[in-house]
């Protein structure tokens, strides 16, 4: 059954470690570069120990490819499209499902082993392009503390593992319900990013309840390390000060809206710090939401534990329709 | 299953597959004994495929029963072992050769044959090492055979492997078919379905004809022969014919009847010529009587 499996996809498999091969060699190219780049940069003071951090003005150029980076978000689609949506659906579209399942093999069996291998080859290379893509962001990552930030935490870590797991389940899956190819291959690629961008825009940030901290208006104590901004902004003594729309809006220390100023207060421009002093005088605070950088972790492995649950609960659905629909 | 005292080797009661809007199949009850080499005939729709996928397991039916070497066809090696099938358009992989198909049986089943099947294609001439799609339809007929066989299968399930070869290929590939059941001993059954009934004639020894997704006939074709007869005479009442005997097809000229009846007994009326019918023309009586009117009588006038 292995065998059949292997060669089946072996012409797959060498033309996606050709893919592999290529895109490390580029990644080891461009990952050394910025590497290069980082340390010329802050080498002085790394050994000072007196680097800024995040280090906004220091540019890190990985080359013309080096936007391929951002591209291996669509790493896990390709995978689930390709691999994943035929399974099924091309051995029901083209009949050969039929020679298939009337050998002495039940399907269900026929299955679990395609599905096993196709699994273990999307962990292997959704768990290799993440890696690669984690070793090539180091310097930025501690350029700009941006690790935590979405579409930087998605590619890299885990991630890129726990997203393909559940590409290829859903591609096996929505093959399996469909019954052919095309059809099957749009709804894993439109699945795949649509609940990808649910996930990073509505519920990933609810894993942990935020922190908010309160500080004084004259205050810029940001928290250490790559922490995921959630909200910011100014409290007075009558709730959250909503921020002017417009384009020309005038702002006084600290980016606070100059129309929310109190007459009280008002002691015209040239006297900015006893301006501030009298806000904070009369209860008006800067707020931070945010989640803190040591969640980065936590995160990483909830939203992992929450894909290969999807995964496992399509490859389920797939079991169990594999043998109750006619072949 | 005793082959001895005339085992069967396939019986349905009441089969019936639907579909959302149409049944495929409607209470189909056929009996098919071991060691037969069955029709299954019918126009297109019929249903024998979906009979055939029926019993294979590979479809579930939404009503009735099937009995297949004395168990429900059902997704279990020990059954799948003993079905040879074989898909209409002889679905293999393109991109495989006929040796990567024969090594995946060997890895698929328990008991395999490859080396048999290996010296069949041989026989044939057929190149093992090329890949199955750039094969002729023949070719591919053919291993598609081998690979049913090499199962060493006691009920094989053929959906119209011969449609898209020419004569010669077709001889070929139903010479294999009867030297293996030959080579059998009586052990394996066949059920083969096929628009070419001179071709069914050649090899078979039961029929089984469904019409509008019913069964209109099925046992030993020697017997279902000997059951019919053609009647020609002057164009006059039937009824008397009626009451002794049971009319399938009537086709009427101004001049002249002509009849295809199953005796009810002896044909006594001296107005009519009694003729033994050829299977093509009990097939096509049975065909014409389960089409729909119009058809029917479509058919008639051309005939006048």
């Amino acid at each position: 059954m292995s065998w059949l499996v292997w060669r089946q996809y072996r012409a797959s498999a060498a033309i996606s470690a050709v893919f592999l091969a290529a895109f490390a060699a580029l990644i080891v190219i461009t990952g050394l570069r910025i590497a290069a780049q980082f340390h010329a940069a802050m080498g002085p003071c790394l050994a000072a120990h007196d680097c800024r951090w995040p280090a906004d003005n220091l540019v890190l150029d990985g080359g013309p490819l080096g936007f391929l980076v951002e591209f291996t978000l669509a790493v896990p689609a390709v995978l689930g499209m390709f691999l994943g949506a035929p399974l099924v659906a091309r051995e029901i579209e083209t009949g050969t499902g039929q020679f298939a399942w009337t050998q002495s093999v039940t399907r269900r069996r026929w299955l679990a082993v395609k599905v096993g291998w196709l699994l273990l080859a999307a962990l292997a290379w959704g768990g290799a392009v993440g890696a690669l893509v984690t070793w090539w962001s180091g310097p930025k990552n501690a350029a700009y503390l941006n690790v935590f930030s979405p579409g930087t935490f998605d590619v890299q870590g885990i991630m890129p593992a726990a997203y393909s797991l559940f590409a290829m389940a859903l591609g096996i899956a929505a093959g399996t319900l469909i019954r052919r190819v095309l059809p099957a291959l749009g709804v894993t690629l439109f699945g795949y990013f649509g609940v990808r961008l649910i996930f990073m825009g509505w519920i990933r940030q609810h894993y942990m309840t935020p922190v908010t901290t309160i500080y004084s208006l004259a205050a810029n104590p940001l928290p250490s390390g790559p922490f995921w901004e959630l909200g910011q902004g100014f409290r007075g003594p009558n709730g959250p000060i909503s921020m002017p729309n417009g384009d020309n809006i005038a702002i006084v220390g600290n980016g606070f809206p100059a129309s929310a100023v109190p007459a009280a207060c008002n002691t015209g421009p040239h006297h900015l710090e006893n301006m501030l002093s009298c806000l904070s005088q009369h209860g008006y605070v800067q707020y931070l939401t945010y989640q803190p950088a040591y969640r980065y972790w936590p995160f990483q492995f909830i939203e992992a534990g929450i894909f290969v649950a999807l995964a496992a609960a399509l490859i389920a659905v797939t079991f169990a329709v594999i043998n109750r629909r006619d072949a | 299953m005793n082959e001895e005292t005339g085992g069967l080797a396939i019986e349905t009661s009441g089969l019936t597959k639907r579909y959302r809007r149409a049944a495929a199949l409607s209470e189909c009850s056929v009996t098919v004994p071991v060691g037969r080499i069955s029709a299954l005939v019918g126009p297109n729709g019929a249903g024998k495929s979906t009979l055939l996928r029926l019993l294979t397991g590979l479809a579930w039916p939404t009503g009735g029963s099937a009995v297949v070497l004395g168990g429900t066809p059902r997704q279990d090696p020990a059954f799948l072992a003993e079905i040879g099938y074989l898909a209409q358009d002889v679905p293999l992989y393109g991109r495989l050769s006929a040796e990567d198909h024969v090594r995946a049986g060997a890895r698929l089943n328990l008991r395999w044959d490859g080396a048999a099947a290996r010296t069949r294609l041989r026989q044939l001439g057929i190149p093992l090492d090329r890949a199955v799609g750039t094969l002729s339809g023949g070719q591919r007929a053919q291993v598609g055979l081998s690979l049913a066989l090499a199962k060493r299968p006691r009920l094989l399930l053929l959906d119209e492997p011969v449609a898209a070869l020419d004569p010669l290929a077709r001889r070929h590939f139903l010479s294999t078919l009867t030297s293996a059941v030959a080579e059998s001993d009586g052990g394996l059954t066949v059920m083969l379905s096929s628009h070419l009934i001179a071709d069914l004639e050649r090899v078979c020894d039961h029929l089984i004809l469904l019409a509008e997704a019913r069964v209109q006939l099925c046992g030993d074709i020697e017997d279902l022969l000997a059951e019919h007869m053609v009647l020609v005479g002057p164009r006059k009442d039937t009824s008397a014919i009626e009451r002794a005997h049971t009319i399938v097809h009537a086709t009427k000229t101004p001049r002249q009847t002509t009849l295809v009846i199953r005796r009810g007994g002896p044909v006594i009326d001296p107005a009519y010529q009694a003729e033994d019918i050829s299977l093509e023309d009990l097939v096509l009586a049975y065909m014409g009587a389960a089409a729909p009117a119009a058809y029917t009588h479509l058919s008639t006038v051309g005939e006048e």
